[in-house]
């Protein structure tokens, strides 16, 4: 529900006991003006009922009148120094609706005779009154109604907009770009202290991202540097000519070892780069280009393996990518559909505008797609020395450059595609 | 004539490394640790060649370079880095660096940049190789033995040019691999193809009348010998 809905709803419902409230206040006001309208009237009726019967009872006479709005006649009661007004209710003749009466009630002493004198006069009118300040009432309330409905439609176009263009800009915030962002000044209170909020937040979200990339460089710095050292000593240690082959073979291992380690180092950052989306894609890249790059780069490896490798392209297939994005995505594909494959094996790669397929024969099984792509999961099924990190590589640079990709078995053939999203 | 080198690099077990490995090619190496210390240097003495880390106390690498482009040093320049960020890599080759090496590198791949700089920069004088018979013609890539010339794929001259530049020391399988075949060949699970290279270049150069220089050594790699 909206805000304006919801707060025009509460103000609605606050009016309906306002205006219950007015309407009695209405009515009260208008019966007293009617009533004392009769009662001038019935006082003076009195009057003039008084000196008839001071005439028609001056001979010693008893009078007596019963009519339905009138009534005179001699009562033990002692005189009452004034008139009794009050409110009673009746039947009209013929009628049988009850209707409310103003009564005027009196004993009064006439030639040494007492009276009773009891005048009513009909209030018809005041029915009328209930019904019209109800349907008055009603006809405010639909015309607040719709006019609170106009006003939010207006309110809602125009004072919130910039409200809509603080959301707008929020929705569409990218790290990378969110240096520029400003959060402008409005004419509204709460929407200034909203943006200048958004404003600090924004800022806290850049120095951190910043601090994170300077923490990621740092770690590299932090961890290669000991590792160049550890390497270099290696190296000299090896031009040690007092070392039999056995040492020198130790030696081999734990340089490998190490610089097995600086690569995980490497492909970790590289990971973390891309989920920091430090990588733009600013040029359209074809991959049947790239592809075209590793195969001469990997050619040593794969004449090694007597690889046979078919290259269909059909038409380009190109995406918006950084370049060593490109580059990473391609040879780590390439590179694992050699590093898999059996001696004398085959790669077909398939290339069109829709999709870019990649397929590989290996002494591998199937694999589960589901965590295929997980960090570290090719470390448990090879042998070979691997990071285990260029499929989830691969995988996030796809999540990240509007691409999916895709693995597939069949007859033999590991088969990666990359399509566009 | 031995080259003069500077290296400037904060990690002091590194900069050891590197003035020792050098030293042992034949460099005459200065070394110093800050950046102070390597501007001053470079603004008082000629060099053939500076090697210098990015990340300094004091101040940034990339600076020292622009100083030696100001002063019009003929100093050739290597930046290394522990960065692995193509920004920064751009950056340093277009103050005008020679060349960019990544840390963690191989100290036979540094001694390799190095003599290639010294040799592209060496307007004068010959840039010739020469190791006893075998002479190699970086240019033209022409390699002869007695004066003989000697045809090598590029892999082979690569190689040769390799094992000269590293004269008696001995280069793992890796350390070649990634210098003729690229970064790419740093972690493969074999390293035969470089073997069949090797076995070549090695008949080529015997068959040409060069004596038998390359040795291997067992389970790490090859050396270039003449003892």
């Amino acid at each position: 529900m909206r805000l304006l809905t919801k707060t025009t709803l509460y103000f609605l419902l606050a009016m309906v006991p306002l205006l219950v409230a007015a309407g009695y206040l209405l009515f009260r006001l208008y019966s007293t003006q009617i009533n004392e309208q009769a009662d001038k009237e019935l006082v003076y009726e009195e009057a003039q009922w008084l000196q008839y019967l001071e005439t028609a009872t001056a001979d010693g006479t008893n009078f007596i009148l019963r009519s339905p709005d009138l009534l005179i006649y001699p009562t033990q009661d002692p005189p009452t120094a004034y008139p009794e007004l009050s409110n009673t209710s009746g039947t009209k003749a013929r009628a049988s609706v009850q209707i409310p009466y103003r009564q005027l009630a009196h004993v009064v002493n006439v030639n040494g005779i007492t009276y009773q004198i009891v005048i009513r006069k009909s209030q018809e009118q005041k029915l009328a009154l209930v019904t019209n300040i109800t349907s008055i009432l009603l006809l405010v309330f639909a015309g607040l109604f719709g006019a609170t409905l106009l006003f939010n439609w207006v309110i809602n176009k125009r004072i919130w907009r910039p409200f809509q263009a603080s959301l707008q800009k929020v929705r569409h915030l990218e790290l990378q770009k969110i240096e520029g962002i400003r959060f402008e000044e409005t004419n509204i209170k709460e929407f200034n202290e909203l943006n200048a909020t958004l404003n600090t937040m924004v800022q806290k979200i850049q120095s951190d991202y910043l601090n994170m990339k300077e923490f990621t460089e740092n770690i590299a710095h932090e961890m290669q540097t000991p590792l160049a050292v550890a390497l270099s000593k290696l190296e000299l240690l090896l031009q040690d000519r007092n070392l039999n082959d056995a040492q020198l073979g130790t030696i081999a291992q734990a340089t490998e070892a190490l610089s097995r380690l600086s690569k995980l180092n490497q492909s970790l950052l590289l990971l973390a780069k891309i989920e920091n989306h430090q990588f733009e894609g600013t040029e359209t890249i074809s991959l049947a280009a790239t592809t075209q790059k590793y195969l001469r780069l990997f050619d040593e490896m794969i004449k090694d393996k007597k690889l046979s490798v078919e290259m269909h392209v059909e038409s380009d297939f190109t995406a918006m990518l950084h370049l060593f994005l490109a580059d990473s995505l391609v040879s780590n594909l390439l590179g694992n559909a050699i590093k898999y494959n059996f001696n004398g094996g085959k790669i077909n790669i398939r290339i069109n505008n829709k999709e870019y397929c990649l397929s590989n024969t290996s002494n591998l099984l199937a694999i589960d797609a589901q965590d295929l792509f997980q960090r570290f999961h090719a470390s448990q099924i090879g042998t070979d020395p691997s990071t285990g990190l260029g499929l989830a590589i691969a995988k996030r640079i796809a999540d990240t450059s509007h691409l999916s990709i895709s693995y597939q078995y069949d007859d033999g053939f590991h088969r990666f595609c990359i399509r566009h999203v | 004539m031995s080259m003069k080198l500077l290296i400037i690099e904060d990690e002091p077990a590194l900069r050891e490394s590197m003035q020792t490995y050098l030293e042992q090619q034949g460099f005459v190496c200065e070394a110093v640790s800050e950046f102070r210390a390597g501007l001053q240097k470079v603004r008082q003495y000629n060099y053939d060649c500076v090697i210098i880390d990015i990340n300094l106390p004091y101040g940034s690498g990339l600076d020292i370079v622009k100083e030696l482009k100001a002063i019009e040093a003929k100093a050739g320049i290597i930046i290394t880095s522990a960065r692995t960020s193509l920004e920064d890599k751009l950056a340093g080759l277009e103050l005008g660096s020679d060349d960019y090496l990544t840390k963690p590198f191989h100290l036979s791949e540094l001694s390799a940049r190095i003599q290639a700089i010294i040799r592209r920069r060496n307007f004068s004088g010959s840039k010739a190789i020469s190791f006893h018979e075998i002479r190699l013609e970086p240019d033209a890539q022409r390699v002869s033995v007695h004066n003989k010339g000697l045809d090598l794929t590029e892999k082979e001259y690569r190689l040769l040019e390799y094992f000269i530049a590293n004269q008696r020391r001995v280069l793992t399988k890796a350390a070649i691999a990634t210098h003729v075949w690229g970064d790419e060949y740093e972690q493969v699970s074999n390293y035969d193809f470089i073997y069949t290279h090797i076995k070549n270049l090695r008949k080529k150069l015997i068959d040409a009348g060069a004596a038998d220089y390359i040795k291997t050594v067992h389970g790490v790699g090859y050396r270039f010998t003449d003892n």
